[in-house]
């Protein structure tokens, strides 16, 4: 047989993009199964899934993990959506990811699966009030979150200092560590810069208040309101004292496992950050780290007069939906069902792998004995709040988002005024609320449960 | 040549053309894309993070086409005058250009350290100071740069007619002399085609400056690519985010169009 220099030519061209087009392939349904991406803070937790949460699933249909780098899998799962493909479970970072790809199509409305496997009554109605997209039912909370402060009890006996429970006992304390040479609030964005979030979070809700918080959220009170330019200048001049991270300088420089060893050494006192951290701590405290040093925790206290005692920031670290191209999507909820339900895997995970909980009602008598009581103590107060407030990165839309703790650096460094911070904060906002892409937040009033 | 064009086309072609045409979109990455004209360009013209990344990324290609190429010219020059250890100097200029970035940028920013590092022992937070980090950051990657301009003039400098040197050397002529007056004219072409190369890669700079700073403290850092990034995968905004890529682009392409001009009229073969 004999072969033109044309189709020769064509021949070759083909060759050369088949792995280039195979490899945009492959996806939902392919290969049999479900298919599930997903990343890990670490091996261990990667091990548990998979043995507790992957191969002890008997639904109907097997479960293929596929794990993917943290800091790619958003954008992985994109593109594979995009191009018509991805997971049968698509995993996402929080509500504002999720209206998008519901906007786009990519996501199955869960309507008729939550009737079937009574998500209503089993999930917290704030986390199913943040799952919705102009209405419909589109995704889980796959994990949610709270913000708290973790202190060394040592560090506090040694300076006779007790746990802070209001704003003066707070800065009093902070006056006297600072005065003493130690860092007061362990804090830094050098390894994560949205991490600047996590502290206007603090400030919003606990300074302004979770009402007003809320009722901005709705689009009634502006975010230039007095209310919350006192929460920031609150929160700027903790900054500009030197009690967040040592000095403006070095807040900028300050890793995360720097400030966990200020905090296991004494040399910081408090540190205010997500639930995450109970886990992200753990090599840095103990016999693990080589020292008899040992951490708590304790909820966040108001920063005014009139904001309840104790108010819970709460957060979706990550959201589980079924694709809408998915070839079995009654298998795929099944699958979910069985990552979002029981009370007892929930609470095993968390001891185990210090995974994140489904916003399930969990109980002291759910935990095993294994458990770390701080744990226990944590996630059942957690799921009886009574008063939530709103994490920045789970009910703020992406740019007002964005926006928020990029220039919040530029307040703190004194480029940009408290007025102008929340002037453009809010012009941003408000053409977000325009286009419908603030996320559904529940009210901070009543039972979280 | 036909699979190469098609691999292009699917590749560098289409791509292009999506940024050109998603750059009149409020594209946010996901779903479909909404034609807005030139609101992007309008917005791009009054946005103070842009100017402030444009202006970084302007001082950024001025200490680049200074510093390295000075250092750069004179490594190698010096290495045309010795005649021992010769390849081991050319390896030591080059080694860290091999390094894969993010260790260059992951070693450099432990040793700078306010807490163990260089920082520590001047007192100065090199990566958190407002005025010291676009510096800071430019030093690194100027470290691992450097070394591959010395091997490039070297490569150009061995390509001049050595009789010329003796003749200027008969003449009287020293070092200096010599390097000015025969070295820098023949390398010409050369020097003029790094100077090309290093204005556009400063303007498509990322790695350093993503890894040691993302940008801050405070947009202290911020360059173009970096708001790229942010407005396409933080804000969701990739529609603006093309837009910034275009400007990237068009400052690239006035570079490459300005320097085709200069070579075609001073007939260089580079």
């Amino acid at each position: 047989m004999t072969i033109s220099r044309r189709n020769f030519l064509v021949l070759s061209g083909a060759t050369a993009l088949t792995p280039v087009l195979a490899s945009c392939g492959g996806g939902s349904g392919s290969g049999g199964g479900l298919q599930y991406w997903s990343a890990f803070q670490n091996q261990q937790q990667q091990d548990y899934f998979k043995k507790e949460r992957v191969d002890a699933f008997q639904g109907s249909a097997k479960v293929r993990l596929t794990v993917k780098p943290t800091d790619t899998i958003d954008r992985l799962t994109q593109t594979a959506l995009a191009a018509g493909t991805g997971p049968d479970l698509v995993l996402t970072a929080g509500p504002a990811q999720v209206a998008a790809y519901a906007d786009a199509g990519y996501l199955l409305p869960l309507e008729k699966y939550s009737q079937k496997y009574g998500w209503d009554s089993m999930l917290a109605p704030w986390a199913l009030a943040a799952s919705r997209v102009d209405g419909k039912l589109v995704c889980l909370p796959g994990g949610y979150e709270t913000m708290i402060m973790i202190y060394n009890p040592a560090t506090l006996e040694q300076h006779g200092w007790k746990v802070p429970t209001n704003r003066s006992e707070f800065e009093a304390i902070c006056t006297e560590a600072k005065a003493k040479g130690l860092m007061p609030v362990a804090s830094g964005n050098a390894d994560w810069r949205p991490a600047s979030e996590w502290w206007v979070t603090f400030a919003l809700n606990h300074s302004a208040g979770p009402d007003a918080v809320y009722s901005a959220l709705q689009g009634r009170t502006r975010w230039s309101d007095p209310v919350f330019a006192d929460a920031i200048n609150l929160l700027n001049g903790y900054y500009q004292q030197g009690w967040w991270g040592g000095s403006v300088d070095s807040y900028f420089t300050n890793t995360f496992p720097n400030l966990y060893t200020a905090l296991a050494s004494g040399k910081a006192v408090f540190m205010i950050t997500g639930s995450w951290a109970t886990s992200e701590i753990l090599p840095y405290f103990g016999a693990a780290a080589g020292n008899d040093a040992t951490w708590d925790w304790a909820p966040l206290f108001p920063l005014r007069d009139g904001v309840p005692a104790e108010v819970w920031d709460l957060g979706i670290g990550a959201t589980l939906s079924v694709n809408a191209k998915s070839a079995n999507p009654d298998a795929a909820a099944e699958y979910l069902n069985f990552l979002e339900s029981d009370p007892k895997r929930q609470a095993q995970g968390i001891a185990e792998a210090s995974l994140q909980p489904a916003p399930i009602q969990l109980s002291a008598a759910d935990f095993p004995e294994s458990v770390d009581e701080r744990l226990v103590r944590l996630y059942t107060r957690l799921s009886n709040a009574a008063t939530i407030g709103y994490t920045t990165w789970t009910f703020w839309p992406q740019q007002t988002d964005t926006d928020l703790y990029t220039n919040f650096d530029k307040v703190i460094t004194g480029q940009l005024s408290t007025k102008d911070y929340l002037d453009g904060l809010d012009k941003v906002f408000q053409s977000e609320l325009a286009a419908k892409k603030v996320p559904p937040a529940p009210a901070p009033s009543g039972p979280a449960k | 040549m036909l699979p190469l064009i098609a691999i292009n086309a699917l590749v560098v072609l289409g791509p292009s053309l999506l940024a050109v045409y998603y750059s009149f979109t409020d594209w946010n990455g996901i779903g479909t894309a909404k034609w807005i004209g030139l609101h992007n360009y309008i917005e791009l013209a009054g946005d103070a993070e842009f100017r402030n990344a444009l202006w970084h990324n302007i001082l950024w290609t001025i200490f680049f086409l200074v510093v390295p190429m000075a250092m750069g010219l004179f490594g190698a020059y010096a290495l045309t005058r010795i005649r021992r250890f010769r390849l081991l100097f050319r390896v030591a200029y080059f080694l860290p250009y091999i390094v894969a970035s993010v260790i260059t940028a992951a070693i450099w920013e432990n040793l700078l350290s306010p807490d163990v590092g260089i920082g520590e022992v001047l007192h100065l937070n090199f990566l958190g100071s407002q005025t010291l980090a676009l510096p800071t950051v430019a030093f690194v990657n100027n470290w691992a740069w450097w070394g591959f301009l010395v091997v490039v003039f070297l490569a150009a400098m061995q390509g001049v007619n050595p009789n010329l040197y003796e003749a200027a050397a008969l003449d009287g002529a020293g070092p200096f002399r010599q390097f000015w007056s025969i070295t820098l004219p023949s390398i010409q072409p050369t020097f003029m085609f790094l100077g090309l190369m290093t204005i556009i890669w400063s303007f498509l700079s990322f790695d350093y400056v993503y890894v040691l700073t993302q940008g801050g403290p405070a947009g202290a850092t911020d360059v173009l690519s970096t708001l790229l990034y942010r407005e396409a995968f933080a804000s969701l905004r990739a529609g603006y985010a093309s837009a910034v890529g275009m400007v990237m682009a068009l400052i690239s392409g006035v570079v490459v169009a300005a320097y085709l001009v200069i070579r075609k009229r001073k007939d260089w073969a580079v």
